[in-house]
Parts: structure tokens; C-alpha cells; sequence
């Protein structure tokens, strides 16, 4: 070889660049779509941004990012909406006859890693997560919990153990650490996480690294270091502005480490993009604070903000204090009235509602999250998270006990995965659960042509009322909507083109169609499988 | 099955010569003799009984008789206690009420189905036919009846086979409405009547005033009346040797071709079509044809039996006896209840019959989950085959799909229909709002029966000139401090008083001429209510009345419902009205959009009630990408929407359909 491997990624990567920089110049791509959306260049699949493994990766990343500060920072004025990477299933659009096979996996470029650790439970949460106690060392982290490194060994382990999908090296693009509460773990651990993912699957140019962090466990110098090892992305829990709800919800922050967190994070040079997390629909929770959590984070100016409607969940402390709906929790119209003021006042202050729970500032849209919308694969490591590849969901153990004997299964290699594959109903399933979420929607050309002309007008025709009545948007190829009487007429016209119509993407109204998602999912799963 | 068939080579070579030796030197054989050297009266519980066996018991050996009462006052249980006397079954063996054999039965603690039971007894007391010890054995055989006013068909149709009856009242209790209704019956029938005043262990026992209430409404002599525990056995012993005494014995005549009266069929899954029957006249024997009066048709006797308890093979049948056979019928429609079987090839008088069942409520039975059509179809044809007081004819409707009208003898049939359905057939279904058959007049001088209100237009481009409704002559007994409130409650549903006595120092009864739609559903539970449970009541078919009747609509935003539509009196539909609408509003979920809910008669909106459009139902992200549990709950939300019924674009609950049945009725 005339060259080493890295040289010779270094080489393709430089020459990939080179030629999606021409594109972009000549405005066949525009320069935010290549970095924010890398895979919106539906017809240049093979422009894949590779960046070596290793400290050359970084300092190319660096380069890159000196070298064209433009690509990096400026949101253009009108980009285009996001737009999901062709599905994977478009080659196997065979006759309906090969129903039940299922599409040649893509290989996975997205990675979760669960980082359970907590100070205390929170009284809603279910989630997998380790409490440490009040016992546990100070936020800042000096001395360190000895249970955080054991678990970090073993999810080193489980991601040595882990056999990349491709043999051809397709990086990963995004990564997420989520928790628990990931900012309780030490930074050189989320290094060593960071390494141990680089060195097995390798990481694209840019990709996006977020990490989950709660007021009060970090401080400037914590956030520095993170940044530093490649966290480029940070999604604060802060949930609420309310001292007593705070409280209530068993939280371990107050609003003052709130405050000082939201400082921390706009004052971290090299951290553009932050997301805010809020839970609406708290107990004794009124619309004047509603109002309030809002506006604070309006003033705050983060680039994503995530509203969550709380949910009762079985075994939590919440479960056994309230039921849904019932005094003190709002009841179902004044929770309504929380999500539609957070879809008024985010839309107001510029902040696109591109996913049912989901608003960004253009172009910071999770690229992690629409891994999980666009039904693509991706890896999972850590307690009871879960993985998407090859076809297959798997869920990790939620016990350490259970999942560190799952990893030593499978390093043992007594442990693969099942190859059970799912079947076509349950990937159109998903595929419409999915992208009904967001606000791209469903895109009836692709997904008729995985599923069927038959099936996409079945659902077509289900959801003609609630065109009508207007829960649901549908819309042409250039994304304009169409009148309901146009649907009716698209519809009815059977000797059109593919789907038979001009009706090219289907999505839920913001906020009333977002808002009986659950209804409108559940009525297209019916038609998917009566 | 080569097992089989070798094992019935072995039985027909030792019956057949026995049966062959036995039947021509019948009249000539010696009963007491043979019994005693061939077969102990202990012989039987499982053991075969032989057709010779059965030849020993000529008709004057011979006595059929019903057990009747009122409801729980204990029938079943002095059945019990008879088949144990008799060794029939096994005492303490086997479950209480042993011939209440339905699932229903068992859990209901009532009897459905009449049942037969054939028993052999030694009369030991002294009667006046036969002195000292040496007295002869006698064959019985015991109709179980039910109690029920829905069944007094099975009553009827029992009676038909016996010469006499048992009469049970509860010592405490006294006479009440069935006992009433069913002595009538069984007067009617010219039938001997033997009183059993039972249950006289229980504390509250007034066998005396029983008594007297018997002389005075039966004019029965008190003397006549036997006392009895079914629980205790007390004063069991002289039931048997009253009925061998009091009772006749069959009438046929041996020497004339055979003949006899179809009493029921039903479907076994092996056997093919059971038949019970009455052998009125001759005898009928395994191999023998025999022809059906109504349809003409022909079959061969494959198996003749009696029920000791159990289908017990003998080969043959004689005069007065009353036993099972089976034959090539494919389908218990075939078999017609009532029918007179015969000798084929002979002319023969057909017996009298059963006037033909008379359904009272008709009701759409749908597949709950409309996909399983095929699957109800099959049910209720194999359930009708067991229960031929059903009428089933097929209806569709809008809102449920394919379905049928079923026609029954009373609510609690309906509801035994439902539940056997579901237990012995595992079909869930939906049924629709009861209604009685109405008759419409039109200008043009056609009448029309209707059965489902879904079928009489809306609008009608004929007008309507009058309308009938059927009425029933109800039986009220109640203690003497309730009149009041009674004669409130029948006038309220639209009763007209035909009489007013008392039976006893603290008892009235009562009789009233209701229309039957006024009583069908919680006429019963009503009267309870207001009588502290004391209240019994029976009731019989009478004619058809002239009523101000009006068909009532119950639109979804704006669309009617078909499977929803009454027919009813023109004072109660704005109260009925108002009350279907606030239970709808009550059990039909919010939906995406609004709905509006209305009561109509004609065109003309009586009630209205608004149900708003649900708000919210959303999931918080997929964390992690965890999409499995999400997906789960969706799948059940999907799971929840297909058990229900859609109209136009309404999902409407299966609740909300049982639900309206409760309302139905006008209070
Ligand atoms: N104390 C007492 N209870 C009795 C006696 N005979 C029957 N019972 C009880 O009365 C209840 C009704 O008895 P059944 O034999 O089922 O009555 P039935 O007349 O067959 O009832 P239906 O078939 O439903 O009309 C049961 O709980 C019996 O145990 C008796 O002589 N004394
Ligand atoms: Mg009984």
C-alpha cells in the first residue's frame, strides 16, 4: 500500500469535500443543507464526509471548521425543510408478491449511549437510571463516584464487543448521551466513550455530539472540557421555571442552578447549539407559569427547545400520587391550551415546530432525533437502550446485573442478535408513527412504493375527513398544501400517476393535528393492519 | 374406529337375540318373575337396560309425569331426590340438580330445558292396585320442567308427554304466579294433579295456609296435598307410590302401528339429531322405518333408548314409554317439535301437537367483531339446533353489518341465548334494542308485521292508518300492602285492570291487560323493586290493541343508526328519547371532532345533546428511540377502535349498544 488508511480516508475525505463545495458553489447545494443536512442531497448519496479516526480527525475538524466558518455558522434566510434521507427500501420496490421481505439494511451512522447516573429519581421518571444518593460527590465532580467509572468499563466493553455493520467504514453522524444525567459523568469518561465509538465505527466530519446535562451538576470549566473532547451539542433539562414546581417534580436543581446553567451554556464559546427541555402539564402547574417557562426560554435563546407533556407513567411516584387529567395534573382541555401555547409562542419567537415535541431555530433541527423519525438504524449502548440494526429492535437490559452479563455474552459471542426480521406491516408502521411525528410528514411517493399503491390510498382515503375538517395537511411535491377539495378530487381520480395524485406528502396540523397524533397514528395502524 | 364398529358387532350379537326373543311373548312374560331372576331392582345406574327389560313394563306399568311449580320452589331438586330413591343416580355422586345440565343452568341455580329421566321403582307402600310385598315394579317417567314465565313453552310441550303432574309449592312462599300459570296448563291438559307442599323444613313453613290457598284457588282438597323436604327427604317416600296411585297410566293401544309425539331434538356432535318421543301407540324398534307427518320424509331407526339418566340403548321402544332415537335426520329442522312420528307406510291420525311457539321479542344478534359473521352464523345454527324456540331470519344493518333477527320467548331467553352463545360457542355479539312485533295498517288496507323498527321507513310514503300493538294478560300476586303502589305501576305502563282478589288473609292477586313492550324489559325488576321482592308474576299472550305508536330514530350527527331505531308509544318518546341520548352522550367517547346525538321522529328532533371534540391524545418523544412501548399502546388504541361499531364516521362503543337495552323500556 502506497499510502496508510488514514492518508487514504484523508485523501477521499479531501476529495469529497472538494466536490460538494463545487456543488454547493454552482447552487446545485446549498452550504447549509451539506453540513446541517448532509443527507438532503438525495441524488449524491455516495458524498459521504468522512473524517479520520484520532487526533487527525479532530484537527481536520478544526481545519474545516477555521477554514469555512460560513458552512458552519450562518443559517441561510430560506432553506429548505428537512427533508428525510431516501428510505432505505427504495431498490426493493418489487411487486407486491415479495410483501414480507424486508429492504436491505442501511448500515447505522447514528449512536445512542445511555449514561444512567442521577442524583435522585425524578418523581415522574421510568426511565433505566441508577440514583447515586445524597451521598454521591458534589456536582462539580471532584471525587468521583467509583460506580460511574465500573459503568463506563462496561460500556467500553459492550462497544468493543459491538460488530460495526459495514465493513466499509460509514461513520457516525450523530451521537447522543442521554440519561440518567450525563452530565454527572466526567468528561474524560464521555472522552473515553467518544474514542472507543471513533475507533470502532469512525466519525463523520461534523458530526453532531449532544449530551443530556441538568442545572446544577456542571459548571464553565465541566461544559469547556466537554466541548473540548467533541461535544458540540447540549440539551439542558431545565423542565420549569417554578421554584415549586421544581420541587414537586423531585428535581434536584432549584431555579437559581437553572439560571446559572442557562449562563454557563450561552457563555461556552464553541457551544452554538443548545436545546432547552420543559414538561408541560405539571401538577398545580397554572397558565401564568406556563406563560412564564415560555418566555424564559424565548429570552434564553436556545437554538432547540423540546416541550414535553408530562406523562403519568405505571411505578413512578407520579403514578401512585395522580391520575391523568384529575386535579391537581390540568385536565385535557387546559393541557391542550399548554401545547397550544407553546406552539404559538415558540412559532412567534422564529422557532420552527418540526416535530411534535420539537422546535429549532432554522437549521438546528436534532439531526439525532430525526435518526429515530426517519425509522433509520442505529446503534444503542448502555443499560437498557435501545438499537435499531439490521432491521431489528433490541432493548437492552434495564438491571445492571442483567446488562452486565448481556455484555459478557456478548463478548463472549454466546449472544447475537436474533435474526428475526420484522415484517412489512410493522416497518410501514412504523414508517407512518414516525414521520407522522414530524412535520416533513409521510412522503406517499416513497412509501408507496414500499408498501404499495394500495395501501397509501387506503390511508389516503382514512384520512380524507380529517383533511377536510383539518387535522391533517396534504400537500404536492413542492410542499405547497392543498385544499381539502383538491385532496377529495386527487383521490377520486384513480388514472393518475403513481399514488394517483398530485397529493405528494402527508402531515398533522400544528398544533391540533399534533395534538391527536395519537387518534390519527392509531386510525392509519388500523388500515396497515386491520 | 375399527374398535368401534367391533365393539358394536359384539353388542348388537347379544342384544339382538334377547330382543328378538323377547318381543313377540311380551304380553305373555311374566314382569314380576323375569325382573326378579334377570335383573335386581338395583340394576340400574350405568348398566344397559335390555329391550326385554323394557317389555316387562306393559302401560298399565307405566306412569308419566311433569314436575311444575314456580320458580325455585324446588323441582329440580325433588327430581334429584326421586332418581336417588329410585337408584337412578347415585346419592351424594354427581352435582345437585342433576338434570339442570346446561352451563347456564348451573350458573343461573335455574332450569332451562325440560328434561326427561326414566326411572324404575318397586312400589313398597300399599296401595289399591297392589297388596303386601310382592308388589310390581313400575317404570317412570319424570319431566323436570322449568319454572320461568319465558319457558312455559317447555312446560306445555312436557305436559303433552305425561298424564300427570307433579304441583310443588314452597310451604313458605305459597302459591305464586308460575304456580298459578303452570296449574292452569296443566288443568288445561286434563292432567292429575298431585300438590306437593315442599320445602317444610324451613322455619317460615305454613303448610296449612298453603293449603287453604289451594282449595280456594284450585279447589283442591287440602287432604290431597303431600308435605316435603327436597332437602331433608322428609315425606319423599310417598311421592312415588301418589304418583303410581293418583296418576293414570298411558293410554295407547299396544296392537296399532307406532306412533308417537316428537317432544324435542337436539344436535349432537357425534350422535347426528336426538329426538325425544312419546311412543303413544305400538312400538318401535332399532332397524324399524318410521315416517314424520309433517315433512313426509322417511328414516330408519339407527338407536332407541331411553334417558336412565344418561342415553341408555335398548333397542326398542314400547306404547306409553318415552325415550330418545336416533336416525338418519341431518338437522334438527327436520325434526319439528310437535310432529307425530309413525310407522312408515301406515296411515295413521296425526296427534294433536303443540299450538307453535309464539315469540314475544325480537332483537338483532351481530357479531361484535363484524369480521366473524361467518362464525355467529355457525354458532346460532348449532345452537338453534338445541334451541328450537328461537327464530332466526337474516338482517343487515348499516351500522353492524351482517347479522340476524332472532325471535324469543322472553328477555331472560334472549339473555340464556346470548350466554350460551358465548360459552358454548365462544361467539361475542351485540344485540339490539328488544322490541315486540307490531303491526302496521296502511291506506291501502296491507298490514305489515314488524319485527325490526329499523324496517319501517322513517317517512312513510304510505301512510299509516293504524297500528296494532300485542298485549298480555299479566298475573300479579302480591302481598295485600303493596296494591297501591302495583296498581300505580301497571297504569303507568299502560295496564288495564281485568281483576282484583285476594287469595288470602294477607295476599292479592292481580290481573292486568299490558301491552307486552311495556313489560319486556324491566317490568319485573320494577315490580320487585317496589314490592321489597315479594311481588311473582307470569303473564300470557293476548290480543293485539290499536296504539298511538311511532317510530323513534337516533341520528349521529345527523345520520340515523338503524341498529338503534324503536317503535314506541307516542306519550313516551320524548321521555325515552331524552334518556337513549343522555346514555349515548354517557358512553360514546369524545372523538376528533364533535358529535351530535339526536332522538328523532320523523323529522322532528325530540332530544339533543352535544358531545365535544376530544382535545388531546398525544405521546411525549420516542426517548432514546425507544419506539417498541410506544408503538404497543398505539397498537392497543387501534386494538380499542376496531371493537367498535362505525357509523358513518362515529366509532360507537359496544357498550354503548348493551347499554341502550337498559333504557329501552319507557318507565
Ligand atoms: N330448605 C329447603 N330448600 C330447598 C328445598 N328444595 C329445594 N330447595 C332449595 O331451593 C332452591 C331452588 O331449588 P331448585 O330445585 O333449583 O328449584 P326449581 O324449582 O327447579 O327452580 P327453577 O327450575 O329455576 O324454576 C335451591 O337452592 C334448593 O337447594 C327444600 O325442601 N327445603
Ligand atoms: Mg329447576
Amino acid at each position: 500500500m502506497g499510502c496508510s488508511e488514514s492518508e487514504g480516508q484523508l485523501a477521499r475525505t479531501v476529495v469529497k469535500l472538494f466536490l460538494a463545495l463545487k456543488l454547493q458553489k454552482n447552487g446545485l447545494v446549498h452550504s447549509s443543507t451539506l453540513i446541517a443536512h448532509p443527507y438532503r442531497i438525495d441524488s449524491l448519496d455516495w458524498i459521504v464526509l468522512l473524517v479520520p479516526p484520532g487526533p487527525l480527525g479532530s484537527r481536520w475538524s478544526a481545519m474545516l471548521r477555521s477554514a469555512l466558518p460560513f458552512v458552519f455558522q450562518f443559517p441561510h434566510r430560506k432553506p429548505p425543510p428537512i427533508r428525510p434521507r431516501p428510505p432505505p427500501v427504495r431498490r426493493y420496490a418489487s411487486p407486491p408478491a415479495a410483501a414480507g421481505s424486508v429492504p436491505p439494511p442501511l448500515p447505522p451512522s447514528s449512536a445512542y449511549v445511555h449514561l444512567p447516573f442521577c442524583r435522585k429519581r425524578c418523581h415522574y421518571c421510568d426511565f433505566p437510571i441508577v440514583a447515586l444518593g445524597s451521598s454521591s460527590p458534589s456536582p462539580r465532580g471532584e471525587a468521583e463516584d467509583p460506580r460511574i467509572a465500573d459503568y463506563v468499563r462496561l460500556l467500553l466493553r459492550e462497544v468493543a464487543a459491538t460488530r460495526a455493520v459495514s465493513d466499509d467504514g460509514v461513520p457516525l453522524e450523530t451521537i447522543f448521551f442521554g440519561g440518567g444525567t450525563p452530565s454527572l459523568v466526567p468528561p474524560r469518561l464521555v472522552a473515553a466513550v467518544l474514542d472507543a465509538l471513533r475507533g470502532k465505527f469512525g466519525l463523520s466530519a461534523c458530526p453532531e455530539v449532544s449530551i443530556e446535562m441538568d442545572p446544577g451538576t456542571f459548571d464553565a470549566a465541566k461544559l469547556r472540557e466537554l466541548v473540548g473532547v467533541g461535544v458540540n451539542r447540549v440539551s439542558l433539562g431545565v423542565q420549569a421555571f417554578q421554584e415549586d414546581l421544581l420541587r414537586a417534580c423531585g428535581r434536584a436543581h432549584g431555579l437559581a442552578e437553572v439560571r446559572e446553567a442557562v449562563g454557563i451554556v450561552t457563555g461556552c464559546e464553541g457551544l452554538q447549539n443548545w436545546s432547552m427541555d420543559l414538561i408541560s402539564s405539571l401538577p398545580n402547574q397554572t397558565e401564568e407559569m406556563w406563560e412564564e417557562s415560555l418566555r424564559c426560554t424565548i429570552d434564553a435563546r436556545p437554538t432547540h427547545v423540546s416541550v414535553y407533556d408530562l406523562q403519568i407513567e405505571q411505578g413512578t411516584k407520579f403514578g401512585q400520587m395522580y391520575t391523568p387529567g384529575v386535579y391537581p395534573l390540568p385536565n385535557e382541555t387546559d393541557s391542550a391550551n399548554f401545547y397550544k401555547m407553546a406552539s404559538k409562542r415558540l412559532s412567534e419567537a422564529g422557532y420552527k415546530h418540526y416535530e411534535i415535541s420539537s422546535y429549532c431555530r432554522t437549521g438546528y433541527e436534532c439531526k439525532h432525533n430525526l435518526t429515530y423519525w426517519q425509522n433509520r438504524p442505529f446503534y444503542a449502548f448502555g443499560l437498557g437502550s435501545a438499537s435499531y440494526i439490521n432491521g431489528v429492535r433490541f432493548s437492552r437490559p434495564r438491571r445492571m446485573k442483567e446488562y452486565a452479563d448481556w455484555v459478557q455474552k456478548l463478548e463472549d459471542g454466546t449472544w447475537c442478535h436474533e435474526s428475526i426480521t420484522s415484517e412489512m406491516k410493522d416497518m410501514a408502521m412504523d414508517s407512518v408513527m414516525l414521520s407522522l411525528r414530524t412535520a416533513w410528514g409521510l412522503d406517499l411517493h416513497s412509501f408507496s412504493k414500499s408498501y404499495g399503491k394500495n395501501l397509501t390510498l387506503s390511508l389516503c382515503s382514512m384520512f380524507r375527513p380529517f383533511v377536510e375538517s383539518g387535522l391533517v395537511i396534504a400537500m404536492d411535491a413542492e410542499r405547497q398544501a392543498l385544499h381539502p377539495s383538491e385532496f377529495e378530487l386527487e383521490l377520486d381520480s384513480e388514472n393518475k400517476g403513481e399514488t394517483g395524485s398530485r397529493v405528494a406528502f402527508i402531515r398533522l396540523s400544528d398544533p391540533d393535528g399534533f395534538l391527536l397524533s395519537n387518534e390519527l397514528i392509531s386510525l392509519a395502524f388500523g388500515i396497515i393492519s386491520p | 374406529m375399527a374398535g368401534a364398529a367391533a365393539l358394536r358387532r359384539a353388542a348388537r350379537r347379544v342384544i339382538r337375540p334377547l330382543v328378538n326373543a323377547s318381543a313377540p311373548s311380551r304380553t305373555l312374560v311374566q314382569p314380576e318373575r323375569l325382573l326378579s331372576s334377570q335383573a335386581s331392582p338395583e340394576h340400574r345406574g350405568r348398566a344397559i337396560v335390555s329391550g326385554s327389560e323394557l317389555g316387562l313394563y306393559p302401560p298399565e306399568r307405566i306412569r308419566n309425569f311433569s314436575i311444575i311449580a314456580h320458580v325455585d320452589h324446588g323441582k329440580s331438586t325433588l327430581a334429584d331426590r326421586l332418581l336417588e330413591l329410585t337408584g337412578t343416580i347415585q346419592k351424594g355422586h354427581g352435582q345437585p340438580q342433576y338434570l339442570d345440565k346446561l352451563q347456564v343452568e348451573r350458573e343461573r341455580g335455574i332450569t332451562v330445558k325440560a328434561q326427561t329421566a326414566t326411572m324404575f321403582y318397586r312400589n313398597t307402600v300399599e296401595t289399591s292396585e297392589s297388596h303386601g310385598t310382592d308388589s310390581p315394579s313400575y317404570l317412570l317417567n319424570l319431566i323436570d320442567t322449568p319454572g320461568h314465565v319465558d319457558f312455559s313453552y317447555e312446560v306445555s310441550r312436557s305436559l303433552a308427554a305425561c298424564q300427570g303432574a307433579l304441583l310443588v309449592v314452597d310451604a313458605a312462599q305459597g302459591v305464586q304466579a308460575q304456580t298459578i300459570a303452570n296449574f292452569y296448563l296443566a288443568f288445561e291438559s286434563n292432567l292429575s294433579i298431585i300438590p306437593v307442599i315442599n320445602k317444610i323444613d324451613q322455619p317460615t313453613a305454613d303448610p296449612d295456609n298453603v293449603k287453604a290457598q289451594l282449595k280456594r284457588l284450585f279447589d283442591i282438597d287440602p287432604s290431597e296435598a303431600l308435605l316435603t323436604s327436597a332437602k331433608t327427604g322428609q315425606g319423599l317416600s310417598q311421592v312415588l307410590p301418589a304418583v303410581i296411585d293418583r296418576i293414570p297410566c298411558p293410554p295407547g293401544s299396544c296392537d296399532l302401528p307406532v306412533r308417537m309425539l316428537l317432544l324435542d331434538s337436539y344436535y349432537d356432535e357425534y350422535k347426528g339429531v336426538i329426538c325425544h318421543v312419546a311412543v303413544v301407540d305400538g312400538a318401535m324398534r332399532k332397524g324399524d322405518k318410521i315416517s314424520s307427518a309433517a315433512t313426509g320424509r322417511t328414516y330408519e331407526v339407527f338407536d332407541v333408548g331411553i334417558m336412565h339418566p344418561e342415553l341408555t340403548p335398548t333397542g326398542v321402544l314400547y306404547t306409553g314409554q318415552v325415550g330418545y332415537v336416533i336416525t338418519g335426520m341431518r338437522s334438527t329442522k327436520e325434526a319439528r317439535i310437535g310432529d307425530t312420528l309413525h310407522q312408515a307406510k301406515s296411515i295413521v291420525e296425526p296427534l294433536p301437537g303443540f299450538k307453535p311457539v309464539r315469540h314475544m321479542v325480537f332483537s338483532g344478534v351481530y357479531p361484535a367483531d363484524g369480521s366473524d359473521f361467518d362464525a355467529l352464523s355457525h354458532a346460532i345454527e348449532k345452537l338453534t339446533c338445541n334451541d328450537a324456540s328461537v327464530s332466526v331470519t337474516k338482517e343487515t344493518s348499516t351500522a353492524l353489518g351482517m347479522g340476524f333477527r332472532c325471535g324469543f320467548l322472553g328477555l331472560l331467553h334472549m339473555d340464556v341465548f346470548h350466554q350460551r352463545l358465548e360459552q358454548e360457542y365462544g361467539a361475542q355479539v351485540i344485540s339490539t334494542i328488544p322490541t315486540v312485533p307490531y303491526i302496521f295498517e296502511y291506506g291501502d288496507e296491507s298490514k305489515v308485521q314488524v319485527e325490526n323498527p329499523a324496517a319501517l321507513a322513517s317517512n312513510t310514503a304510505k301512510r299509516v292508518t293504524a297500528c296494532w300493538e300485542p298485549t298480555v294478560i299479566a298475573t300479579i300476586l302480591i302481598p295485600s300492602e303493596y296494591v297501591g303502589p302495583v296498581i300505580m305501576l301497571c297504569s303507568e305502563r299502560r295496564g288495564e285492570q281485568l281483576e282484583y282478589t285476594f287469595i288470602d288473609a294477607q295476599r292479592a292477586l292481580l290481573k292486568y291487560r299490558i301491552p307486552l313492550r311495556e313489560i319486556i324489559v324491566d317490568f319485573y325488576n320494577e315490580l320487585k323493586s317496589i314490592t321489597s321482592g315479594y311481588a311473582t308474576f307470569d303473564y300470557e299472550d293476548s290480543e293485539y290493541q290499536k296504539s298511538d305508536l311511532v317510530k323513534m330514530d337516533i341520528l349521529l350527527n345527523g345520520q340515523p343508526v338503524d341498529a338503534m331505531a324503536t317503535i314506541i308509544h307516542n306519550q313516551k318518546a320524548q321521555k325515552v328519547g331524552r334518556e337513549l341520548v343522555d346514555k349515548l352522550k354517557k358512553f360514546i367517547e369524545r372523538q376528533m371532532f364533535e358529535i351530535t346525538i339526536q332522538a328523532a321522529i320523523g323529522s322532528k328532533i325530540i332530544a339533543r345533546e352535544t358531545l365535544s371534540a376530544m382535545r388531546k391524545n398525544v405521546l411525549a418523544k420516542c426517548y432514546g428511540g425507544d419506539i417498541t412501548r410506544k408503538k404497543k399502546l398505539l397498537e392497543k388504541q387501534k386494538e380499542g377502535k376496531k371493537r367498535m361499531k362505525r357509523v358513518g364516521s362515529v366509532d360507537i362503543p359496544q357498550e354503548a349498544f348493551h347499554e341502550l337495552l337498559k333504557v329501552s323500556n319507557s318507565k
